[in-house]
């Protein structure tokens, strides 16, 4: 919101400069920027623009011949979309300064362009902000004259105010200038306003009935015989100042009461009502109405609307109708002055889409009690801008009254809450400059709050304006810090840290992907139920992800583009599916996501090596033993999205999955090389992690021994089944058994293999004689030979 | 021959031995078992000492151990000076070729700032807690204050799954979570990730992190909370740091603040990364509203507390001086690895 300072000064003639203005509004929670329109401009002209081509190497520029009022014409490249031939603009020539001297125009070159000089926009000459386009200018004077006689603007400093919604009743001059008047110390000047009347009697012309109860109030002025046309001078520049464009009197001057005391009002034609009336009523339900600015609506129930004896006129508190528009021809006018309920505003403007100045503001709630002035006001400036006669009495329907506020304030309670040390005079003096009327008995206030101030309502909010005005800064900040023992609780994914130190020293990178995925994504890799979100950016983030995989492969797609060879990425992250048991019908995890892609970091001792299985599963295995996770073992069982995949479990718990990325997914993510992707619930990791029990052995001091054995076997017979007799008849003795070869080639039959295993036995009492060894050996050797056929090499 | 003039003997014979051995003294063992071992010459001196007579005993005792220990002093002498005598070698390849890979990753940046900032809470006792990122509306909106149709709801353009559920905006419910499940005091920050419905640019993206933090105790004063986020900022950005509060509004705290905190960059000075402001808006903060006590069913005349949420990736993007935010979540490895 833009607030002019000019206007300000209608209510309160400020001392402080507007460096403090700016950072004592903004102290004040109204965060503020400001910047200074109407500076004088030397070198800069009145021009006419003479020819506007197209400029031969750019879409968007137009190269332009300009009488600046020289003997020849000056070429100017101009980027505006609004330029053209035979207009009136701003020249700035050669040599001129802008942006507060910092800008300096110099000859220049456009793509090939020479150009002299800069047609200039609004906001490049501080007029107002308008920077879409280039000012045209309507002026009689002669071309090349300097554009301070041809624009007369007058200096003033515009604030740029980002307000909170909390605070409605400063979207006003009026309100701002409160404000200023608590950093003034002094309080602001009303205006008054004086209206002359003629002899008729409003209540002959038109009736007024209230249907609803979200209208508390509804009053109106009527203004006969107005002549519609262009607005005066000072109107134009205080509503361009603040970047409103004029459009007509009538208009302009509801615009302006507007943004001086912040009610919004609407003036209606008043020859287009039937029956003189206003009706205020709910909608029916899918009732069609067509605002003001041509768009046919459909309304639902909650719609407020306000209606003549036929039919309706205006969408309460937001827009006005077509139907019954003030226009060029209108001559009488009925001005509504209306109290409607904040959130029958809100929600109507909401399903609608449409937010107005007016619903902006009744959305976050009007003055109740400014009605009525405002009405004044505005009956009164319609008269002096467009003429016309004020038709005597005003209707003022006003069958709901809002409940007075008083709250009861306690000095002693506001101390301890805010950690002051406050007077009685100092809290007396911040609720003078907020207009709060107060009886005070002691250290208790009972306080009257004005009807501007609606977001105040309990204590608190006083407790808030109190430090607010005494200033945020100006509170002392403790210098202990204390805590109860019993707030602490445990933290519950404490793991996950110890898992990204842990990753990250192994080479992996973290990754934080979107978590928003496109609904063929959600479909890759799982058939768990994914969520999808109503009302989605775009296609491509209109599920919840399922998987972390997508995210991954996305990124692994990214780097490959750019070259990158070797990438080793881990992604800690939730995934979410659908879940009727659960109050949002949706249940999270959390799981670890790993992705292998590429080849090993070149190095001048060895050849490059691909990513493969057993690389893979051995850094899975590494894992959960950093993690303390107990009898992992490894289940084929190829799964959705793989070419083939293995199930990681301990003990019997579901751990994740890992394996080869299916060329089907490679095409999807647009990856050409293979990935090597794992998934693994992180819960369950979290849950077996911290419930693993560590137990201390005391190192065996007898020495172990070791034997090699070397077996020839049939291809089909899996190593897990030869270590599991080896185990079992091995039993306590063997302490270790190891793979160190294994020979599938011609030297031995084609359907078998050859793998030799290292066995390490060890006592825990005594050291272990050969005999005991060699009996166990062969026990081994027999069992294996019988159960699995083997043959020692 | 008397036992002493064969200890003598034994004392010649080693040395000269030892003295051959010095050049290569692979067979240092050898002599070490010859002289100083179980069964050796010194031994068997020692396995006489029965025939001495019982006044010469201990003066043969002391020369025996004189020569033991004199012998074995000897030979560590060679072996240690053995040792030393090698000279160091020429190395005889190229020592600049590198060394073997150890490939290193890194932590994400968002969680090296997230880290950063628990563990400057964690040191004053707070405790981690979490809540879901699916939430309802009673929990992201309602509890919090922020009933339907109002606009405080404008203040953040949310994803719905449905009417009642929705990835949540803030993790300001995550507040509401704990309350529901623990009684007060709480002393607690809630880190996780958000969402908004907002178009994706160069400063803003579909989702982002946050960390809450939610102190509730009985006695607590709006001083407290500044004197806590005083202690914040002095540790994220040094003793040197200064701080201001500016009112301002969220429907779940009164009275609400926004802290900045002077430029580091430019210390206060005015700069472009803080638009010559000499301040940088880093977090929100408040007293928590009564109303949100009172949709946890704590009871407002005894309990008061401050609450405060600050977004990661701003601090991420300040302290590392990364321009886009997109960057944090596209996996670039060329960017990852800096971390």
């Amino acid at each position: 919101m833009k607030i002019s300072l000019k206007w300000i000064n209608d209510f309160i003639k400020t001392k402080l400069s507007t460096d403090e203005l700016e950072v004592g509004l903004t102290d004040l929670g109204l965060e503020c920027t400001k910047e200074e329109i109407g500076k004088s401009f030397t070198n800069v002209v009145l021009g006419k623009v003479e020819t506007c081509k197209p400029h031969p190497d750019s879409d968007h520029l137009s190269v332009c011949e300009v009488n600046i009022g020289d003997e020849e014409l000056s070429t100017i490249v101009c980027g505006a979309p609004n330029v053209k031939a035979d207009i009136l603009v701003p020249v700035a020539k050669v040599g001129a300064t802008l942006d507060n001297g910092s800008f300096k125009i110099k000859k220049a070159k456009l793509r090939g362009v020479k150009s002299h000089g800069m047609i200039c926009s609004g906001k490049e000459l501080q007029l107002n902000s308008d920077h879409d386009g280039i000012l045209i200018i309507d002026s009689e004077k002669n071309i090349g004259s300097p554009i301070d006689d041809v624009i007369k603007t007058e200096s003033d400093t515009i604030f740029e105010i980002d307000l909170t919604p909390n605070r409605g009743d400063c979207l006003s001059h009026l309100g701002v200038a409160r404000e200023v008047g608590i950093l003034e110390k002094q309080s602001i000047q009303t205006r008054s306003v004086s209206i002359t009347e003629n002899s008729e009697s409003i209540t002959n012309l038109v009736s007024i009935n209230i249907e609803s109860d979200a209208c508390y109030r509804y009053a109106s002025r009527v203004v006969k015989n107005v002549e519609i046309g262009p607005s005066p001078n000072w109107l134009v520049k205080r509503l361009n100042a603040i970047g409103q464009k004029s459009i007509n009197n009538v208009v302009d001057v509801a615009n302006y009461v507007l943004h001086d005391s912040g009610h919004p009002m609407h003036t209606f034609d008043l020859d287009t009502l039937v029956d003189k009336t206003i009706n205020v009523r709910f909608a029916e339900d899918k009732e069609k109405f067509t605002t003001l600015d041509g768009v046919k609506r459909e309304l639902r129930d909650y719609h407020l609307l306000i209606c003549d004896g036929q039919k309706p006129i205006a969408l309460a508190g937001m827009m006005g109708g077509e139907n019954s528009e003030v226009t060029k021809e209108t001559t009488n006018i009925l001005i509504e002055s209306a109290y409607f309920e904040p959130t029958v505003v809100r929600k109507g403007a909401k399903k609608l889409d449409l937010s107005t100045e007016a619903s902006k503001r009744f959305e976050r709630d009007t003055d109740i009690e400014n009605i009525i002035p405002a009405l004044d006001q505005l009956a009164s400036l319609i008269q002096e801008v467009a003429g016309g006669e004020i038709v005597g009495g005003v209707i003022d329907n006003y069958p709901k009254q809002k409940i007075e506020n008083s709250i009861a304030f306690s000095l002693e309670k506001c101390n301890e809450f805010l950690g002051t040390d406050l007077s009685k005079l100092d809290v007396s003096e911040i609720f003078n400059s907020l207009d709060i009327a107060y009886k005070n008995t002691e250290d208790e206030f009972t306080c009257n709050i004005p009807t501007f101030r609606n977001d105040l309502e309990r204590e608190v909010d006083l407790f808030e304006e109190v430090a607010r005005v005494f200033g945020y800064n100006n509170i002392p900040d403790s210098l202990q810090f204390s805590g109860s023992y019993s707030a602490f609780v445990q933290d519950t994914q404490i793991l996950d840290c110890k898992i990204r130190e842990y990753l990250a020293n192994r080479g992996f990178h973290e990754h934080y992907s979107n978590s928003l995925n496109s609904e063929s994504e959600v479909s890759h890799f799982t058939e768990i139920a994914s969520i999808p979100i109503a009302n989605p950016l775009n296609r491509e983030m209109a599920f919840m992800r399922n998987s972390l995989f997508p995210g991954m492969l996305k990124a692994i797609s990214f780097n490959e583009k750019r070259n990158q060879k070797n990438i080793q990425l881990f992604e800690i992250g939730a995934i979410h599916q659908q879940d009727d048991k659960s109050e949002t019908k949706t249940s999270e995890s959390f799981n670890l996501g790993l992705v292998w892609f590429g080849e090993s970091q070149m190095h001048w001792k060895k050849t490059k090596e691909n990513v493969e299985f057993f690389k893979v599963k051995g850094e899975l295995e590494s894992l959960c033993n950093f993690l303390n996770i107990p009898k992992i073992r490894f289940v084929e069982n190829t799964s959705m999205g793989f070419s083939y995949s293995v199930e990681i479990f301990s003990r019997k718990t579901y751990l994740g999955r890992f394996g080869l990325i299916h060329e089907k997914q490679n095409k999807n993510y647009d990856i050409k090389r293979d990935v090597f992707a794992c998934e693994l619930n992180l819960e369950t990791l979290r849950d077996i992690s911290q419930n693993s029990k560590f137990i201390f052995r005391e190192p065996v001091p007898f020495p172990s021994a070791s034997r090699d054995i070397a077996l020839l076997v049939d291809k089909t017979i899996s190593v897990e089944k030869l270590q599991r007799t080896i185990k079992n008849v091995g039993g306590e003795l063997l302490i270790d058994s190891t793979i160190f070869d294994l020979y599938e080639g011609n030297k031995i039959n084609s359907n078998k293999k050859s793998i030799a295993f290292s066995l390490t036995f060890q006592a825990k009492d005594k050291t272990l004689n050969d005999s005991t060894i060699d009996s166990i050996m062969q026990k081994i050797l027999d069992k294996l030979s019988k159960e699995h056929q083997s043959i020692q090499r | 021959m008397s036992l002493f003039q064969q200890i003598d003997e034994i004392k010649g014979q080693f040395q000269t031995e030892l003295k051959s051995l010095e050049s290569s003294s692979e067979n240092y063992e050898q002599i070490k078992n010859k002289y100083l071992g179980r069964k050796g010459l010194i031994a068997g001196l020692f396995s006489q000492m029965g025939k001495v007579s019982a006044e010469d005993r201990p003066k043969m005792g002391q020369a025996l151990n004189e020569l033991k220990s004199e012998c074995t002093q000897l030979l560590e002498n060679v072996v240690a000076g053995s040792d030393n005598s090698s000279e160091s070698v020429t190395i005889d390849f190229d020592s600049t070729l590198p060394g073997n890979p150890i490939s290193q990753g890194s932590v994400h940046p968002l969680t090296l700032v997230l880290n950063e900032i628990q563990d400057i809470f964690k040191k004053i006792g707070f405790s981690i807690a979490y809540g879901p990122e699916i939430d309802t509306d009673f929990y992201n909106f309602e509890a919090l204050n922020i009933p339907k149709h109002h606009p405080a709801r404008d203040m953040q353009d949310t994803f719905y799954i449905s009417d009642e559920v929705m990835l949540r905006t803030h993790t300001s419910g995550s507040q509401i979570h704990f309350m529901k499940e623990h009684n007060p005091p709480v002393r607690i920050i809630a880190p996780g990730r958000v969402y908004r419905n907002e178009d994706i640019s160069v400063r803003s993206y579909c989702l982002f992190h946050q960390i809450e933090g939610l102190y509730v105790d009985k006695h607590v004063t709006f001083a407290d909370l500044k004197g806590t986020l005083n202690y914040f900022a002095k540790q994220l950005y040094g003793e040197n740091v200064k701080t201001r509060f500016r009112p301002s509004f969220f429907p779940f705290t009164e009275p609400s603040a926004e802290m900045d905190v002077s430029c580091i960059f430019c210390n206060g000075n005015g700069c472009n990364i803080c638009k010559y402001a000499g301040w940088l808006e880093i977090l929100g903060c408040g007293m928590v509203d009564p109303e949100v006590f009172k949709s946890v069913d704590y009871d407002t005349n005894v309990w008061k507390g401050y609450a405060f949420g600050l977004g990661i990736e701003r601090i991420a993007m300040l302290k590392y001086g990364v321009k886009d935010i997109r960057m944090f979540f596209e996996g670039d490895t060329r960017f990852l690895r800096q971390f």
